[in-house]
This record gives C-alpha cells, structure tokens and sequence, in this order.
C-alpha cells in the first residue's frame, strides 16, 4: 500500500513510500511505522489516518492497494 | 468558496465583501505571525496542508456554524506556503443580526480549524532552526483523537 506523511513526520519518513507486508488494521500499521523507525513513536502515537479521503479508526481493514494518509496533530492557525 | 490559498490573504477585499443589510455585527479574526515564540526569534512561518481534506474540512466547519448560529455571512481562509511576520495566516469572518452570534461563531470557527483541520506550521527561527510546531494535544486529556478540548468553550 502507498503510505503519503505530512509536517513532522517527513523527520521521520519519506513524504511517499510503499509497504508490501501484510496488514490487516489501522492499527497494525500504526504498529509497523513504529517499528520501521522507533523515534516517530510518540508523534505516530498522535496521528490520525485516512484512507480513501475518508478519516477512519484504528479498527479499519486495510486493503494492499489502499492510499494511506498519514495526519499529525494540527498546528494550522 | 477557497478555502485554502497560496496567495496573501486579501483582508480588505474580504471584509468588504462581508457587509450585508442584515447584519449590525461584522466580526474580522486575522491570525498573524508573530516574531517570536517560546522566547524565541521567529523569521516566518512556512504552512503546509493535506489540502483536499482541509477544505472539506472547512466547508463542514461553515455548515456547522450556519446551523449553530443565524449567520448572514460565514468566510475562513488559510494561507499555505511561506508567510512573512505580521502576515495574515487564517482569517475569519462572521456576519450576523446582533454581535453576541458574531463574536461565538467566531471563535468557533478558528477554534475547530486550528484543532481538526489537517494545516501544520513550521517556524523558521532568526538562530537558523526550524520546528514543527504548536501541536494540538488535546487526546492527552479527552483520549480520543477526534474529541478537542475548544478554547470558546472555556470561557
């Protein structure tokens, strides 16, 4: 699936990337960018996801072809 | 309505637009930058958005105010990209019959864009650092990263 990271997580990440393991939530992948680089775990602890456009929980299914948007806490204003 | 725009916010062009025969109230916010934070001096402020969902965001945001309130007019816009201190960043206007609606609904608006809608500042500080910063927290106390804690409901 094609992960896109926004503001403070481009320390930490690509703005783009792709992950090819298998996962099956939310929360599982929420999980593995921890995993991938353990210093973005307190700001991933903090982010919302969107698939598809659409804001979705920790309990969302992913599928291996989904768009993964990965939002940190706003600072806007 | 744009909602988000690279280009300087147009403040008089905005609130000259913003005058309506019905409403005795015409509330302008302008959030500005300013030249220093955290005791520190500040060059700019760059802006950047997940902007397709950022204007849903603020459309919905508009809704929800014109259902709130009895508003004859409801305009917020966010700049992105770099913006100069004294700048304006977001501004947001409220029109409306007396100015107790125009002053809450308001303060509504900026309150929820600054919390849900997907925008984030970097400052750019004079020493040559930069931050990603101002983040809202406010999961630390609700526990959930959809419920915010607004400044309009706090007195």
């Amino acid at each position: 699936m094609k992960i896109e990271v926004f503001a403070a997580l481009k320390n930490y990440f690509s703005k783009e990337f792709e992950i090819t393991e298998q996962l099956e939530t939310v929360a599982d992948l929420r999980q593995h960018l921890k995993n991938i680089n353990p210093s973005s775990s307190q700001l991933i602890n903090m982010c919302r996801f969107v698939v598809q456009e659409d804001l979705v929980t920790d309990a969302h299914p992913l599928l291996s072809n989904d768009h993964v948007v990965v939002l940190p806490p706003s600072s806007g204003g | 309505m744009i909602y988000i725009t690279e280009e300087q916010l147009d403040l008089p062009g905005l609130l000259a637009a913003s005058h309506h025969p019905g409403a005795g109230a015409v509330v302008l916010f302008s959030g500005e930058v300013r030249d220093n934070n955290v005791g520190k001096k500040v060059d700019y402020i760059e802006y950047e958005s997940y902007a397709p969902m950022a204007s849903k965001m603020m459309n919905q945001i508009m809704e929800d105010a014109r259902q709130r309130w009895d508003l004859q007019i409801a305009v917020a816009q966010h700049r992105i990209g770099k913006v100069k201190i004294s700048e304006s960043a977001v501004v947001v206007i409220t029109a409306s019959a007396h100015r107790s609606e125009a002053y809450a609904s308001n303060r509504y608006i900026i309150d929820r864009i600054k919390h849900e809608v997907p925008i984030w500042k970097c400052e750019y500080f004079a020493d040559g650092t930069s931050v990603w910063g101002g983040n809202c927290n406010c999961h630390t106390e609700t526990g959930d990263l959809n419920k915010h804690i607004y400044e309009s409901e706090n007195g």
